[in-house]
C-alpha cells in the first residue's frame, strides 16, 4: 500500500516535472532537429470499437450480425425522397453518391435500365422526378458534394 | 452550413459534436486526426488515388474496408494489404450485385445441387463435398472485372473501385469436374450456369431477382475450377460466399459465383440477363472501343468469360504518403499477376516509364498467383519523381501504356506509376 502511494507520488511529480518542461517553449525548440512537438488533436473522432467474439452455439447454423449500412445523405432538393424510395426499393442510394458527376443523358439511361431491364415499379411521372433531381445535382455542371 | 434534420443532427452529436466543423460533410463521416481527408467524390475527371475515394467501415468478419455501397454490399481492399502475396480474408475485397445477402447459413439444410442435362443429379450437403471428394489446393487471384474503373475517362457508370477490387487466395476445395464426372454430365450440354443463395427483390427473371453466371462446358479454364470451401486455409468469410464458391484461376470474378448452390448443365446458351447483357465486352483486341462506336449500337460483344484476366502488377509501396530524404535507400514492394500463365518478368522505372530496369521477383505460388516483386531504389535528387512498373507473362504479354476504353469499364491494366516527392537530405 505504501509502495504503491509513494509510486503514485512519484508519477505525479514526474508529470509536473514534464508540464514545466513543455511550457518553457524555449526549452523544445533546443532538442536538435524538432520543429514542433507535443501536437495533438482533440477527440475520439474516427474511432470505432472492436467487435467482440461471438458466442455461437455447435449447432450448424452460421451466422454474422446484420450488415451495417454507411448511406450518405443526399443533396435537398425537389424529388429527393422519390429517389429514395423509389430506387431503395432495391439498393441504397450509395449508388448514386458513389458515382462520378455522370451526364444528364447518362442518368436518364439509367433510371430507365433500372425501370425495364429490371422492372423496377416506378410510375413514368415519379421517373421523370427522379431524372430532374439526378440532373439538377449529379452531373459535372450541377455536382458540388 | 447545409440545414440538418433533427435525426442527422442527433446522429452527429452521438459521433462526436466536432464533425459539426465539416458543416459541408453533415454525414456522419469524421476527417482523419491530423490529416485533410479526400474529396467525397472524384471526377469528371480520373480518380488519381490508388483506392477508392470512399470511407473506411466495418462489415462482420471483416477489418476496416472502404465502403462504395453498403446494400448491396461492395467493399474495396485497401493498399497496404497488397504487401503480402496472399490477401488476409478479413481484408478481402466484397462485391455484391443485388441486396439479399446471406446473414445466416444452416449446413443441416443447405445442400449443393447439381441438375439439368445430368445422368445422376446431385444434392450434396457440406460434410459430403468435404468428405467424399477430394480436396485440392490452388493459389489465384480473383479481382474484379471492373478493378480500376475509376480510372476510365471519359468516366463510365458503375463500381467505382481504384485499385483495390482484387485478392489473392490460397483455395481449398472440391474439382469441379470431379462433381460434374459425379453427376454424369449428358451429351448435348453447351453450358454450365451458376447460381448463389444472394439474391435481390426485383421482380423474377429480370435480373434483379438473382445473379447467374454461365461458362462453355469445354472451356479449359474449367479444368482448374474448384468448388472452395476454405480460403486461406479457413472457412469463408459470409461475404466472400460461405459456406462454398466457385473459383474459376485466371478468368474474372464474376464468374467465382459466391454461396454457390446450384450448378446446372443447360442444353443451350444461357440468354438469362448476366450473360446476354450484362458483363459483356467490344470484340477487338484488348476490349478497347470509343464512345462513339459504343453509342453507335452496332459494337459486336462477347461475354467478359471469353478472355482471361490481363497482365498487370502494382507498386504498393511507397505509397506517397511521406516524403523521402534523397540518398536513402527505399525497398520499392509490389505485386503483380496474369489470367494467362504466370509473370515471368516485372520491370522498375525510376523516370516515369523512359527507362526500365528488372525488378526482383519473390517466392512463386503458382501460375494463377499474385507475384511479389521489389526494387531498391535511391533517389539522389530532391523533387519529385515518378516511379513505374510492368509486367509481363509468359504469353509475352506486356502491360501498355495507352489507357483502355469500353463501356463498362472492364479490363484496365495499364502501367502504375506513383509520383513521390523525395526531399533534401541536409
Amino acid at each position: 500500500m505504501t509502495r504503491h502511494r509513494s509510486l503514485a507520488i512519484g508519477l505525479l511529480a514526474a508529470a509536473g516535472a514534464l508540464a514545466s518542461a513543455s511550457t518553457a517553449l524555449s526549452q523544445a525548440t533546443k532538442v536538435p532537429g524538432v520543429i514542433q512537438e507535443g501536437n495533438y488533436d482533440p477527440g475520439n473522432l474516427g474511432m470505432s470499437m472492436q467487435p467482440a467474439p461471438r458466442n455461437d452455439d455447435a449447432g450448424a447454423v452460421y451466422a454474422v450480425g446484420a450488415w451495417p449500412t454507411y448511406t450518405p445523405p443526399l443533396v435537398d432538393g425537389d424529388g429527393k425522397a422519390l429517389v429514395q424510395s423509389f430506387c431503395g426499393i432495391c439498393h441504397s442510394t450509395t449508388y448514386i453518391t458513389m458515382q462520378p458527376p455522370l451526364p444528364g443523358a447518362t442518368w436518364e439511361h439509367l433510371v430507365d435500365k433500372m425501370i425495364g431491364t429490371f422492372g423496377a415499379p416506378i410510375p413514368e411521372p415519379a421517373a421523370q422526378a427522379i431524372i430532374a433531381y439526378l440532373k439538377s445535382h449529379y452531373t459535372p455542371e450541377t455536382r458540388k458534394e | 452550413m447545409r440545414r440538418l434534420s433533427r435525426r442527422s443532427l442527433l446522429a452527429l452529436l452521438g459521433s462526436g459534436a466536432a464533425g459539426l466543423v465539416f458543416g459541408g460533410r453533415a454525414d456522419a463521416q469524421v476527417t482523419p486526426p491530423g490529416a485533410r481527408a479526400l474529396p467525397s467524390f472524384t471526377g469528371p475527371g480520373p480518380n488519381p488515388y490508388w483506392n477508392g475515394i470512399n470511407p473506411f467501415v466495418i462489415y462482420p468478419q471483416k477489418l476496416p474496408l472502404l465502403r462504395m455501397t453498403d446494400r448491396g454490399i461492395q467493399l474495396e481492399t485497401p493498399r497496404p494489404y497488397f504487401l503480402t502475396p496472399f490477401t488476409p480474408n478479413a481484408a478481402f475485397y466484397v462485391r455484391y450485385h443485388l441486396d439479399l445477402i446471406p446473414n445466416a447459413v444452416d449446413l443441416s439444410t443447405w445442400r449443393l445441387s447439381v441438375e439439368g442435362n445430368v445422368e445422376r443429379p446431385l444434392r450434396l450437403g457440406f460434410d459430403e463435398l468435404v468428405k467424399k471428394y477430394k480436396a485440392v489446393s490452388v493459389a489465384a487471384v480473383n479481382q474484379c472485372s471492373g478493378n480500376s474503373r475509376s480510372r476510365f475517362q471519359p468516366r463510365v457508370p458503375g463500381a467505382q473501385w481504384g485499385n483495390g477490387g482484387m485478392g489473392n487466395a490460397r483455395w481449398t476445395g472440391v474439382r469441379l469436374r470431379e462433381l460434374l464426372a459425379s453427376a454424369g454430365i449428358k451429351s448435348g450440354t453447351v453450358q454450365l450456369q451458376f447460381q448463389g443463395l444472394d439474391r435481390g427483390p426485383g421482380p423474377e427473371g429480370k435480373g434483379a431477382d438473382a445473379v447467374m453466371k454461365s461458362l462453355d462446358l469445354m472451356d479449359p479454364a474449367l479444368d482448374d475450377a474448384l468448388v472452395a470451401y476454405l480460403m486461406n486455409d479457413e472457412p469463408l468469410p459470409m461475404l466472400n460466399g460461405f459456406p462454398v464458391r466457385l473459383v474459376v484461376p485466371g478468368k474474372f470474378g464474376v464468374y467465382w459465383t459466391k454461396h454457390l448452390t446450384w450448378i446446372r448443365a443447360l442444353t443451350s446458351e444461357d440468354t438469362s440477363y448476366w450473360m446476354a447483357s450484362a458483363y459483356r465486352i467490344p470484340d477487338t483486341p484488348t476490349a478497347n472501343t470509343t464512345p462513339a462506336a459504343a453509342a453507335s449500337g452496332t459494337l459486336k460483344t462477347v461475354p467478359i468469360g471469353h478472355v482471361r484476366m490481363p497482365v498487370r502488377s502494382f507498386i504498393v509501396v511507397p505509397d506517397g504518403s511521406s516524403k523521402l530524404p534523397s540518398g536513402l535507400p527505399v525497398r520499392v514492394q509490389g505485386i503483380a499477376f496474369s489470367g494467362d500463365g504466370p509473370v515471368v518478368k516485372v520491370e522498375f522505372s525510376e523516370d516515369d516509364g523512359r527507362s526500365w530496369v528488372e525488378a526482383t521477383l519473390g517466392a512463386d505460388h503458382g501460375p494463377y498467383s499474385f507475384r511479389t516483386w521489389e526494387h531498391i531504389w535511391k533517389p539522389s535528387r530532391p523533387g519529385k519523381h515518378v516511379i513505374a512498373v510492368r509486367a509481363t507473362d509468359v504469353q509475352g504479354n506486356v502491360q501498355p501504356d495507352a489507357p483502355v476504353w469500353n463501356p463498362g469499364g472492364y479490363l484496365w491494366n495499364r502501367i502504375e506509376r506513383e509520383a513521390l516527392i523525395v526531399g533534401a537530405a541536409s
